[in-house]
Parts: C-alpha cells; structure tokens; sequence
C-alpha cells in the first residue's frame, strides 16, 4: 500500500490518501509523539499543542512545515520545532492511521 | 506531375491499423498503442517508419521488423517498405533523483546476500552489454570495501575534478565511479555508517554523470548501512539480484530480497551465476554449486528469473584483463547479453507499468 497523495496542511493536519482509497488523517501532535526516529523513540518529546499565550516568544502549537519522500517506501516530516529525523515508511504510518475502521482493525 | 500524382494506394491510417497486430514482446501490448510507430511517411507506393522500442537489447528486434515488412508489404498499393528500427528507454523519475541526478533515466542496483558470487561481474557485464546496445551506460561502484570494477572494467586513472563536480572516467564506453579510484593500491576504506551515507549521496549528486539511460550500482554483499543509504537517496527504478545455485547462498539472497520488498524497491529478476561447469578437458558438465536453483527459487518467489552464466575460465581471464566477457568472442557472451535483455525488458515493464509517487503538497 501506498499513498497517493501527502497534504500537510489538511483540515485536521496531515492528511494522506492511499491506494486503496482510504483517506487517513492526523493531526501534528499524534504524529509528531510518533516520530521513528532513535532519539524520539528511547525520550518521547514533549509536544506543544497549546497556542502560547505570548506568541512572540515561542513558535506556537506543533506544526508540520515540510516533508521530503524517502526512496520509494517512507516520508520525512519537517516539524517547526526545528526535528526532522524520523522516517516515516509508508506502512508504519497505514499502521498508526488514527481512523475508527483503522483502529477497530476491520480493514486490512 | 508528382505533386498530382494520385495517391490511389495506401493511407497511412491503414499502415497503422495493420502494424497493430504487432505486439511488444515486453509489455505485451500493440506497437501502435505504445506509440512505438514514428516519422511515418507514405510516398504513392513506398512507405517508410520507424519503429522506437523501449528496450535498446530487445532479442525480437529483427522479427519484429521482418514482421512489419512483410505485413506492410502485402497490403494493396505497396512496392517498398522502409523499416528503421531504433529505440527510446523510458523513465520514471521520483522527486530526490530529479534533484539530484536529473539526467538519469534508470537506476538499477545489483545485490546480493552473500559475498563472491559475482556481482561485480554481472554489474561491469550488464553494463558493457546495455552499452554495445546502444544504451548510454553509467557504472557506480557503491562497493567501498572491495572496489572490483576498476580491475573488471580495466580502468585506474584518478577522476578529473572540475569545479566541485568529479568527471567520471569513460571505460568501455561507461562512465564509471570507483572508490577505487581514490585510493592507494594497499589502503582500506574503514568507516562508520554517515560516511558511508556520504558517499552515496556524492557519489550521484557530485558527479558529472550527464544523460545517461541506466546507471547501474554494484553494491556491496549484505543488508547494511549502504543498501539502506542507496533506497533512502533516490527511488530506484529495480534492483538485480546475483546468486549461485547452492542453498547456502539463496539463503542469504532471500535476505536481500527481504529488505528490497521492505524497502518497496522493485525487484528485475533473479541471476544464477555459476550456474554449471564445461570441463575444458573432456567436456564434460559438471554442477559443482548444484544447477537451477536460483531459477527455482525466484519462481517460488514470483520475481522473473534473468538466466544463468556458467563457471568459465574465460570470464576469469576476461574480467582480470579488464575487458567485460561480453564484449569479448568468448561462448559466455551470449549469457551476458541475453541477461541485459531481459534486464532491460523488465525496466520497461517497470516503468510502464509504475505507481506513480505521492504528491506532496505542504
């Protein structure tokens, strides 16, 4: 299964729509907590989600700011709190898709 | 007069209708669909086209044309039939090798699990075989442990630097990069895996590779930081996988194949190499890594199998005097071209047959 399309400023968040036709979407914090990579993985981060109440001083709730495909298997996400080491393959993010059906298991 | 002459016999729309019954022997479809039928040209009774193959080494060229000459031939209204015949490999380039190397059409990368079992070989073969096609050929040696393909393609010279770009040297007709080149004769490449990411990534975006139709990339024996380094940097249009006949190394080829699936690289087709040994003496054959393996096993697998290159003494002398066993009159020769072929059929197929990659839109 791959994506057909990657849109990283859906209502929601990031939006991705696959092969099969399924739509999943996520918003920047869940995907953010999930990030793959080595140091993410062993500390999870901590993630704004919050508007800052001066946001002068900070850079705002997570955001995705760009992405970069990898191969022919996975994405990299770009995050405006300045990581972008994970690697996301395509599976692993079919696999954490937030949906309902997705959850309940009842598609494959 | 000429400029009146009645064209009471042929119309180009009939030309085509006719051609269609021709079928590419690779993607299986009419020649006429494909778009393969160019610069048709019908002049009262003569008429003259050429036909554009997507595979440069296609081994039904000839019956291709003598099929078109003589279908065209028979129609009502034809004297002569003019047929050229040429070809146009295609391209499926993703996002990061646009970036990186825009000329490129193809990159095909030739693994396998184990060690020895030829690769370096097939890799500096497939090359010199594409480029005896008429193919324009770039070899990569991504093997910085065991750079062989200077001593295969017979070439040593150190790589011109202009600007910041490295000027691949041009062996054989193949523009071709080396670690080997950098080296000194008894020094050892010995890094962690970002330098080795490096040099992938130099490797293709610094050097001054031009338009090529396939670069072939010998990697190392293994799974590791290079293979993985090699599928992150750009979409690979496949991969070629070399093993011999013996359980021992299907084995381990099935690993690699494991992390190409993985890694949702495309897989061409499986070559056995060492595939049955002629004794020079009294001829006789002898499979001394056991016979048909590979073609067992890729068929159990569902990938195509490529074919099979005996054990020979003359690819030995051929590859050590760095001249490719193909290019030579050696009776290996023939192995050698026919796996090109088929390597180009399945690029083809390949690129005909791709999912595109996804759009990004941020």
């Amino acid at each position: 299964m791959v994506p057909v399309s990657i849109k990283l400023s859906a209502p929601g968040g990031v939006a991705i729509r696959w092969s099969d036709g399924h739509t999943s979407t996520y918003s920047y914090a869940y995907l953010r907590r999930r990030c793959p990579c080595a140091i993410c993985r062993d500390t999870p981060p901590v993630v704004k989600t919050e508007p800052d109440p001066f946001p002068i001083l900070g850079k705002g709730p997570i955001a995705a700011t760009g992405a970069t495909p990898i191969g022919h298997y996975a994405i990299q996400f770009h995050w405006n709190d300045g990581h972008a080491d994970g690697i996301y393959s395509y599976s692993y993010l079919r696999e954490i898709c937030p949906s309902e059906e997705c959850r309940s298991g009842e598609t494959p | 007069m000429a400029l009146f002459e009645k064209n009471d016999g042929v119309s180009p729309k009939q030309v085509l209708q006719t051609l269609k019954s021709i079928r590419d022997p690779d993607l299986q479809e009419d020649i006429v669909g494909l778009n393969f039928v160019k610069d048709l040209t019908v002049k009262g009774s003569r008429v003259a086209f050429t036909i554009e193959l997507a595979n440069p080494a296609c081994p039904d060229k000839d019956r291709i044309k003598a099929e078109a000459e003589r279908l065209v031939g028979s129609l009502e209204g034809v004297r002569s039939v003019s047929v050229a015949m040429s070809f146009k490999v295609t391209r499926r380039q993703g996002s990061q090798s646009r970036a990186l190397i825009p000329g490129v059409s193809n990159t095909i990368a030739v693994a396998s699990g184990k060690g020895g079992v030829g690769k370096s070989t097939v890799a500096a073969n497939l090359a010199a075989a594409l480029m005896d096609c008429g193919a324009r050929l770039g070899l990569m040696d991504a093997d910085v442990y065991g750079p062989s393909l200077p001593t295969l393609m017979g070439s040593s010279q150190t790589p011109q630097v202009v600007g910041n770009r490295i000027v691949p040297p041009v062996v054989h007709k193949v523009k071709m990069i080396s670690m080997g080149y950098f080296l000194p004769k008894n020094e050892a490449v010995i890094w962690r895996g970002p330098m080795l990411h490096k040099m992938i990534h130099q490797f293709l975006g610094e050097v001054e590779w031009g338009d090529l139709d396939y670069l072939v990339i010998d990697l190392p024996p293994g799974t590791g930081d290079i293979q993985l380094s090699l599928c992150q940097t750009i979409p690979l249009t496949g991969a070629v996988i070399v093993s011999t006949p013996q359980d021992l190394a299907l084995k381990v080829a099935s690993k690699a194949i494991a992390m190409f699936r993985k890694l949702n690289t495309p897989i061409l087709g499986v070559v056995e190499n060492m595939s049955f040994y002629t004794c020079a003496h009294c001829g006789q054959r002898d499979d001394i890594f056991g016979h048909g393996g590979a073609s067992q096993a890729s068929r159990e697998m569902g990938y195509p199998f490529l074919g099979e290159i005996p054990l020979s003494r003359e690819i030995r002398l051929a590859s050590d005097s760095g001249e490719p066993t193909v290019l030579g009159r050696s009776s290996c020769c023939d192995a050698f071209q026919a796996i090109a072929s088929a390597v180009a059929a399945q690029v083809s197929i390949a690129n005909h047959a791709a999912v595109q990659s996804p759009t990004i839109e941020v």
